[in-house]
């Protein structure tokens, strides 16, 4: 069985394995209202649990452009518009809302790198508990899904401040994280802590931090880290953000980025179709 | 029902975890079946030339019907001797394989072509040389503690 068949296959269990929803009720789907301190979907790379309504579907651009901004002298830089007119990692991704609570999702960067993901909410936070918990299953793979693989598990955990910040903590440990195979290597694995949080600082602007520590197994480089703001307009999402790597999925995330020295501008675009 | 999914969920997933990793011989490029232990090194490295036509070691490190190279004989059966922890005829104080440190090991500075050489690169004329895979896989059995395995 291919890599590519198993993970199709891992991802449908996965949705497979969601309880059956209630009942319906003519009561309005609370999904579809503005969740005002988890807006969107992800921090900067990083999942929230903001849930995705049954059938309705979201779109996002992340955008890295590749030229370090410490990279010359600030004249260079200044030339350059700040790395706008260097090339950029660009990546597309949509999400489904498949079932309630559940959604599952493909992400393909312009390094020829798709991720198909799947995330279910398995506790929401409320009166019977102060976190919400959310299982994430993901896998990369480079050359359009056809040459080094790097599935993911993990999990996201909320707690939502009011109306005002969200904290997440986010344990996900990344199976061949290395590039090189096991024979050569010490660690073949990646075990993260994402933490990040997103704070409202006006009814529709947020500033957003996440990083994303690796604790054991191979680690390369610095841990990935980034810091954004970000405007709600509508359905729409603009986040500006700087980050010291362009990686936007698990497995790039998972190594890291080179120094922390060097930091790349981005943004990112979602737009929710609900 | 729900542990039979779950229980399928793990199954599965460890099916797919097991079946990512990169294939070694996509790394070792001439040499397919090369592999960091000292057998593999000698069979692939020491004794045949590979797909790419780089000469074997022994052709010039032997001591049949000749002077070996450098004074190096890296036949099966004496070669692991030779290496590990031996000091290098061409260069006063370099040890040849230093276990656990491929960085000091002389015998990667003279297959890589290091600036602090004496004489040439290895193999002898002007290539093909080692591949970078196939060097990373020497490094890694020193890495190892270059066992005679």
């Amino acid at each position: 069985m291919s890599i590519r068949t198993l993970s199709i296959f891992f991802i449908l269990l996965l949705v497979a394995g969601a309880a059956p929803s209630s009942a319906q009720t003519p009561a309005p789907n609370p999904d579809l209202e503005l969740n005002i301190a988890q807006p969107d979907f992800t921090l900067v790379a990083l999942p929230t649990n903001l849930r995705l309504p049954k059938f309705k579907s979201a779109f996002r651009v992340t955008h890295r452009f590749t030229r370090p901004l410490g990279d010359g002298s600030f004249s260079d830089l200044a030339s350059d518009f700040f790395g706008l007119d260097t090339g950029a990692q660009i990546g597309l991704e949509y999400r489904f809302g498949i079932l309630s609570k559940t959604q599952i999702g493909i992400n393909r960067t312009s390094d020829r790198t798709i991720a198909f993901f799947g995330q279910r909410e398995v506790l929401a936070q409320g009166e019977h508990s102060p976190l919400g918990i959310s299982a994430l299953a993901t896998i990369d793979g480079t050359d359009n899904f056809t040459d080094r693989y790097s599935p993911a598990l993990g999990a996201v955990v909320s707690r939502t401040i009011g109306g005002y910040a969200a904290l997440y903590l986010e344990p996900v440990w990344v199976n061949n994280s290395n590039v090189l195979p096991s024979e050569l290597v010490d660690d073949n694995d990646t075990f993260l802590m994402g933490m990040g949080a997103r704070v409202r600082l006006r009814p529709t602007l947020y500033v957003v931090f996440e990083g994303s520590p690796r604790v054991s197994g191979y680690k390369p480089g610095e841990g990935q880290m980034s810091f954004a703001l970000e405007k709600r307009a509508g359905g729409h999402m603009f986040q500006l953000n700087i980050s010291n790597s362009i990686a936007t999925t698990f497995g790039p995330i998972s190594r890291g980025g080179l120094t922390n020295e060097d930091w790349f501008i981005g943004f990112n675009i979602t737009r929710k179709f609900f | 029902m729900r542990r039979f999914v779950m229980s399928v969920c793990v199954v599965g997933a460890s099916m797919l975890f097991a079946g990512c990793d990169e294939n070694l011989s996509t790394i070792t490029g001439p040499t397919p079946n090369l592999e960091p232990t000292f057998a593999s090194i000698q069979r692939d490295i020491f004794n045949a030339r590979d797909l790419a036509g780089r000469q074997a070691c022994i052709e010039c490190h032997t001591d049949a019907g000749r002077n070996p190279s450098g004074n190096l004989v890296l036949l099966e059966g004496r070669s692991y001797a030779q290496l590990v922890g031996r000091g290098s005829t061409g260069k006063g104080g370099a040890t040849l394989v230093i276990p656990n440190d491929p960085d000091s090991s002389y015998i990667v500075h003279k297959l890589e072509g290091n600036a602090d050489i004496a004489g040439q690169r290895m193999p002898r004329g002007s290539g093909p040389f080692l591949t970078v895979g196939q060097m990373m896989v020497i490094r890694r059995w020193i890495e190892l503690g270059a066992l005679n395995n």
